[in-house]
C-alpha cells in the first residue's frame, strides 16, 4: 500500500512526545525569531531544531525536503547580496558585479529562520503517525468529522492516484496520446481527469453512505478502539514551551 | 414476531418525475433470511436503502407509508438511531472502507467508536466479528491491501459488530470473483444460522434458491410475488420480469419434471438429481 505520508519508524523519545506538543512546538519555531528578531536567536532556533531531528533519528530523511528548500535560499542570498537596500560594505566583486556584506548577513539570518520552521515541521511530520496526530486532536476536542478528513486524505488520496493512473492507461489503450510536446499533454488532460473526478463523485456517495449507516453522526460521546497513548512528559513541555514563548513576548514588550 | 414490517411504501428520488417504489408491502419474521430479485432498476437497491433510512434521511424526496423495524418507526427517527437495528451492505467493498483507520482492526472498530461503545466491549465485539468472517489472521493488515472478497467479509464484520439485528446485503458478490463470492455468502450463511434476520438482493438465482427462505419478486417498483423460492421460480411467467430461474429449474421445466410432493419444479442442485433419478 502506498502511502503519502513522510513517518519514519524508529525508536526515539520524539516518537514518544504527543503530536500536540510537536505542533506548540512549530508555533514557538515560529514566533520566537519574530519576537526576538535578532541573529543569536535566529541561530539557536535553528540549531536546536536540527538538534531534535537528529534526537528524532531523522535527519537523513530530512536531507531531501532541505535541498529542496536550499534551492530557494542560494537565490535569496544571492539576490539580498546584491541589491539590499543596506548594502554599504563590499564583500567581493566580480568585474561589475558587487557582493555586500550587509545583504549577505541579512540573508544569512532569513536562511536560519527558514531551515528552523522547516525543520520544525519536520520534526512533527517525519517523527509522528498521521492517524496518532488525529487521534490526539479528536481527543483535544477537535470535532470526528473534521478528525475523519484529516485521517483520509492519506489514504484516498494514493487510491485517487491509482485510479489517475488505471484511466490513464484506459485512455492510451483506446489511441490517445498522453505524452510528449508539452500541447499534447495539455490535449490529454481533460479527458484524463473527467472521469477521475466523475468516479471519484460517485465514490464518495457510496461512501457518504457506508459512513452514515455506521453512525457517523451519531449524537452522544464517542469511544476509542486505542488507549490514550502515554506520551513522554507532557504536561512539562508544554508549559516549558508556552513559558519560553511568554517569555520572549514580554521581553519584547517591556524591554 | 415480526421484524420488518413495510406497509404502502412509495418514494419518488428528488428531481425525478417517477415512483421508483410504488406502493410496496411485505412482513418479515425474525431469523428469516429474504431473496430480493428484479431486473436492473426494479427498485431493489431503493427498497434496501429504505429499510435502514437512507431513503428518505439521505436522499429526502417524497415518501408514503411505513417501514417499521424491529419497532422503529424508520421516517422518525435518524439514520444513525436506526443503524443499532438494522445494518447494510453495499456492491461496491472499495467505497464501504471509511479510508481514514489503518488496520481492519480500526476499520472494524469504526461503527463502534461511533456509537460509543466501551473499550473492553468493543474489542470483545470485534473479535466475535472477525472470527465470523473468518479475517482474524488478517485483522492487522492495510484494509485496502485485503482481496475484494475479503474487503467484502471486513464491510459485513463491521456491521455486524454493531449488533443490529437484521442485516441487509445490496448485491453483496456482485463485483467479486466466485471464489470471493462463495466466502462472502458462507459468511452470510453463518450470520443467518446465528438466528440474524438477512435480507439479500442477488442476480444469481442458484444463490437464492440454495440459501433463502422467502424470494420478494419486484418489477417496476412494485411486488409481484413473495413466496417460497420453489414457487417463485416455479412460477411461468419469470421471464417477463427480467428474471432467470436457477439452471436446475430450466432443465426440469424443459423435461416437465416436477417434485412429487409439492408439484413444483426443483431449484436445487439436490432436488433436481432427486426428481431426475426417478426419471431415469
Amino acid at each position: 500500500m502506498k502511502s503519502i505520508s513522510l513517518y519514519v519508524d524508529r525508536d526515539s523519545i520524539l516518537h514518544r512526545i504527543d503530536p500536540v506538543n510537536k505542533m506548540v512546538y512549530i508555533l514557538a519555531a515560529i514566533a520566537l525569531p519574530i519576537l526576538v528578531p535578532n541573529w543569536y536567536m535566529a541561530l539557536i532556533c535553528m540549531l536546536c531544531s536540527l538538534f531534535l531531528l537528529w534526537i528524532g533519528k531523522v535527519f537523513q530523511k530530512s536531507l531531501p525536503v532541505y535541498g529542496f528548500v536550499f534551492l530557494i535560499l542560494i537565490t535569496v542570498i544571492l539576490i539580498q547580496g546584491l541589491f539590499h537596500p543596506s548594502n554599504e560594505t563590499p564583500l567581493f566583486s566580480l568585474g561589475l558585479v558587487t557582493y555586500y556584506r550587509e545583504g549577505f548577513l541579512f540573508a544569512l539570518w532569513i536562511t536560519f529562520r527558514v531551515i528552523n520552521i522547516v525543520g520544525s515541521f519536520l520534526i512533527l511530520v517525519l517523527t509522528t503517525k498521521p492517524s496518532d496526530l488525529v487521534e490526539s486532536l479528536v481527543r483535544r476536542g477537535l470535532s470526528p468529522r473534521f478528525g475523519y478528513v484529516l485521517g483520509s486524505v492519506f489514504q484516498i488520496v494514493p487510491q485517487m492516484m491509482s485510479t489517475m493512473k488505471r484511466i490513464t492507461d484506459a485512455q492510451r489503450s483506446r489511441g490517445m496520446e498522453t505524452e510528449g510536446k508539452l500541447s499534447v499533454r495539455i490535449k490529454a488532460f481533460l479527458p484524463l481527469i473527467g472521469p477521475v473526478v466523475l468516479s471519484s463523485l460517485i465514490q464518495v456517495k457510496e461512501r457518504a453512505m457506508a459512513l452514515e449507516v455506521r453512525g457517523f453522526n451519531a449524537k452522544g460521546e464517542k469511544t476509542f478502539l486505542h488507549e490514550e497513548k502515554a506520551y513522554v512528559a507532557t504536561r512539562s513541555i508544554l508549559w516549558g514551551l508556552w513559558t519560553v514563548m511568554i517569555a520572549a513576548a514580554v521581553w519584547r514588550v517591556f524591554l | 414476531m415480526k421484524k420488518l414490517v413495510v406497509e404502502g411504501l412509495k418514494y419518488r428520488y428528488p428531481g425525478a418525475q417517477e415512483l421508483a417504489l410504488k406502493d410496496i408491502s411485505f412482513e418479515v419474521e425474525t431469523g428469516e433470511f429474504i431473496g430480493i430479485i428484479g431486473r436492473n432498476l426494479s427498485g431493489k437497491s431503493t427498497l434496501c436503502q429504505a429499510l435502514v433510512g437512507l431513503v428518505p434521511h439521505f436522499y429526502h424526496g417524497a415518501y408514503g407509508g411505513k417501514v417499521i423495524v424491529d419497532g422503529l418507526e424508520v421516517k422518525n427517527h435518524t439514520i444513525s438511531e436506526i443503524s443499532r437495528k438494522v445494518g447494510i451492505v453495499f456492491q461496491n467493498p472499495f467505497t464501504q472502507v471509511t479510508g481514514s483507520k489503518l488496520s481492519v482492526l480500526e476499520e472494524v472498530a469504526f461503527g463502534l467508536e461511533n456509537m460509543g461503545v466501551p473499550r473492553r466491549e468493543m474489542l470483545e465485539r470485534i473479535d466475535d466479528a472477525l472470527q465470523l468472517m473468518g479475517l482474524e489472521e488478517s485483522k492487522d493488515r492495510n484494509p485496502f491491501d485485503l482481496s475484494g472478497g475479503q474487503m467484502q467479509r471486513m464491510a459485513i464484520a463491521g456491521i455486524i459488530a454493531m449488533k443490529p439485528q437484521m442485516i441487509v446485503l445490496d448485491e453483496p458478490t456482485s463485483q467479486l470473483d466466485p471464489q470471493g463470492s462463495e466466502e462472502v455468502f458462507q459468511a452470510v450463511q453463518s450470520l443467518s444460522r446465528e438466528g440474524m434476520t438477512v435480507i439479500l438482493t442477488e442476480h444469481k438465482p442458484e444463490k437464492i434458491a440454495r440459501f433463502a427462505d422467502k424470494v420478494l419478486l419486484l418489477d417496476d417498483g412494485r411486488v409481484v410475488d413473495f413466496d417460497t423460492p420453489a414457487q417463485v421460480f416455479s412460477r411461468e411467467d419469470l421471464a417477463e420480469y427480467g428474471v432467470e430461474a436457477p439452471i436446475y429449474t430450466k432443465v426440469c421445466r424443459q423435461l416437465n419434471l416436477r417434485r412429487v410432493d409439492s408439484g413444483l419444479f426443483p431449484i436445487t442442485l439436490e432436488e433436481a438429481r432427486e426428481v431426475l433419478e426417478k426419471w431415469r
